[in-house]
């Protein structure tokens, strides 16, 4: 379960992301942030983890350092 | 304004994905109607079929019915004959027209009356039910199994009365002579649900055994095109849960298939239009797809046998439901206890986000009376939940340029330690209290509005045939595209060119107004993102110029909406717009040296 969820993560690094702008307010940035969290702690906790960083990386969030914990 | 642009390009991706996906399914799991067929002809009227080219590969449209325009004229040559029969009893129903016929029993003629085949003055209503035989079939039959055998086809029934209407049920007779009676009583409600109740009676000196039953057969020539987002075929809900995964030729590769589960309901689906049975409440009759050969297939429900005692009746109570599958209606009848009746248009997982947007649709459409403009102002809606978004995307790229002294001299600092780099630009955000850039979570969030709005708009029959300044029906691709141009002087541009001449005014709307919004952003780019931006409206003109006017007219809205808010906040913010014509005159001259 875990495995696929950092493909996604990996996937959207290799395609859109690449094409994109930088729009990241977070070092490290939000698909980073989650295949590491995924990596560190599964799927459950890690994907928990993930949609926290992402729901918070929006103009009124905060931005910075914000390393997986 | 890069949030802007990212929500652009991720939407197109998205597109491209969902277009892709689309093509690499048709390409790896192709129709293999064809072979099959082949292989099954094995009587002489089935390779007469083959040969004569009725069943070899169907072509079939988004919105279904016949395509080969040999059997629109034998359909329409034996409708003619099949109606004119004096055993008839007609329906006419609030929404539904046709008749019963009496030879059978059964229901085998069901036109819509507020859903018309096309959009001209003499259109006819939708036809969803045709005779046996005649080559767009389907009809409904109520029968039973009497000591094992089934009351024959051709036997005609005696009905008490003419018509069947809301208020006049109809109630159909027949005398199998061996002691056991048999009626069909059918009433009709204000829209498409048909109650059905069958009874049987024992006047004999022996028990009978009696196995009451119920189908649905159809042809799959007339079915709408099988889309991974949109499931037509086969369908039903059983043991609690929708099941869309049968397709017409899964029944075909094993001859018959019988979901697990008892089945709330169970038949036939095309993208707008639905003929399901409904068991007795209560009971569980066995539930069954089969394959009939030469395209044609029956959805059965075969109640258990009972052993009916002399001087006894039985009585059996399904329902029919043949119509549109009209959201409201459907999910009327689902809040009336038919279960999951609404999971019959196949919104897909997704529904919680899709059903809001159909509800404000159909009611800004109530409202102002013309669905084009509803599709636009529920544009200008969702556009203005996003314009915060905008304005403070501006808000920080202002504050931006105030900070981009103080960015250079870091750059300067420390240009060979990236890391470094990085890491005090990050310092100095914090210290200035800027916000660099919008974030993420704004751009993944409108891929769900898109595609909850594209599912809508595709799936929901209250799009079709409404009409919007040149366009009769917003549902279908723009009409005013160069193939029917061209056809105008007498040219026919063959099926796989479409792609170039099936451009309409709407996507080259749409190229253009995307093209201007690019034009307005600053170009901070590397060149290759540069590129991408110059080729990708046009790209999508072509890619978008197949779909639904609806779905091209919300794009082309919310593109000149995005341009009306640009114009709006950089006039709020004069240094920027003057920072970025600098910028791009600079780079001008840059690109003109380099050349």
């Amino acid at each position: 379960m875990k495995l696929p969820l950092i493909w996604i993560a990996r996937l959207w690094q290799l395609g859109p992301s690449r094409i994109l702008p930088a729009t990241c307010r977070y070092q490290p940035s939000c698909s980073q942030y989650a295949i590491e969290a995924l990596g560190k702690y599964g799927a459950i906790k890690g994907g928990w983890l993930a949609t926290k960083r992402i729901l918070r990386c929006h103009p009124w969030g905060g931005h910075g350092h914000d390393p997986v914990p | 304004m890069d949030n802007q642009r990212n929500v652009i390009i991720a939407i197109a991706l998205s597109f491209l994905l969902l277009v892709g996906w689309t093509s690499a399914m048709d390409y790896f799991y192709p129709q293999p109607e064809q072979a099959l067929v082949e292989d099954r002809a094995d009587t002489p009227a089935e390779q007469a079929a083959i040969t004569d080219g009725t069943s070899a590969t169907t072509r079939h449209t988004r919105t279904g019915g016949l395509v080969d325009p040999v059997l629109q004229a034998q359909e329409k040559a034996d409708l003619k004959t099949a109606l004119a029969s004096p055993d008839r009893i007609r329906i006419d129903a609030p929404r539904v027209a046709g008749s019963i016929n009496l030879r059978g029993g059964m229901i085998d003629d069901i036109v819509l009356k507020d859903h018309m085949e096309g959009t001209g003055d003499d259109s006819e209503p939708v036809r969803l039910f045709s005779p046996n035989g005649t080559p767009a079939q389907q009809f409904a039959q109520f029968g039973y199994l009497i000591n094992g055998a089934r009351i024959a086809d051709d036997v005609v029934w005696q009905a008490d009365g003419r018509v069947l209407t809301q208020d006049t049920p109809v109630t159909l007779t027949h005398d199998l002579g061996n002691g056991t009676k048999a009626t069909i009583r059918y009433s009709i409600d204000q829209d498409y649900m048909f109650t059905v109740e069958q009874s049987v009676a024992n006047t004999g000196a022996n028990p009978a055994v009696v196995q009451p039953y119920g189908y649905v057969n159809r042809t799959s020539r007339t079915a709408s095109e099988d889309l991974w987002i949109a499931h037509s075929g086969p369908m039903g809900v059983f043991a609690d849960a929708a099941d869309y995964d049968i397709d017409y030729d899964d029944i075909d590769e094993s001859g018959s298939i019988t979901p697990s589960g008892r089945a709330s309901w169970s038949g036939f689906t095309d993208i707008y239009w639905l003929a399901v049975l409904v068991p007795q409440d209560g009971s569980a009759p066995d539930t069954t797809f089969r394959a009939l050969g030469n395209e044609i297939y029956r959805a059965d429900m075969i109640y258990d046998a009972v052993t009916l005692p002399a001087g006894q009746a039985l009585t059996t109570t399904s329902r029919l439901y043949a119509g549109a599958k009209e959201s409201v209606v459907l999910d009327r009848y689902e809040d009336a206890g038919l279960q999951k009746f609404g999971l019959a248009i196949d919104w897909g997982w997704f529904r919680w986000f899709e059903k809001p947007f159909l509800w404000l649709l159909r009611n800004i459409y109530e409202l102002v009376g013309n669905f084009g403009i509803a599709i636009m102002i529920l544009t200008l809606i969702i556009r203005g939940a996003m314009f915060p978004i905008a304005q403070k995307g501006f808000a920080s790229m202002a504050e931006m340029k105030a900070i981009q002294p103080k960015m250079k001299a870091i750059q300067e600092k420390h240009k060979d330690d990236k890391q470094k780099q990085q890491q005090e630009i990050m310092e100095l955000y914090k210290r200035e209290k800027v916000n660099p850039v919008s974030g993420c979570l704004p751009m993944l969030l409108q891929i769900p509005v898109f595609f909850a709005l594209y599912k809508v708009l595709v799936l929901g029959i209250e799009m079709r045939h409404r009409e919007f300044l040149w366009i009769k029906d917003l549902a279908a691709p723009d009409p005013a595209n160069l193939a029917n141009a061209l056809s105008l002087v007498g040219i026919q541009v063959p099926q796989f060119l479409m792609i170039v001449f099936g451009i309409g005014v709407l996507a080259v709307l749409l190229g253009f107004t995307m093209w201007l919004t690019f034009k307005l952003n600053p170009s901070q780019l590397d060149p290759m993102q540069q590129q991408i931006f110059n080729i990708m409206p046009w790209i999508l003109m072509f890619v978008m110029a197949p779909f639904a006017a609806g779905l091209l007219l919300y794009w082309v809205t919310s593109n000149v909406l995005t341009l009306a808010q640009q114009k709006y906040l950089y006039s709020k913010h004069p240094q920027l717009r003057a920072s970025i014509e600098e910028e791009k005159a600079k780079k001008a001259a840059e690109a003109a040296k380099a050349g």
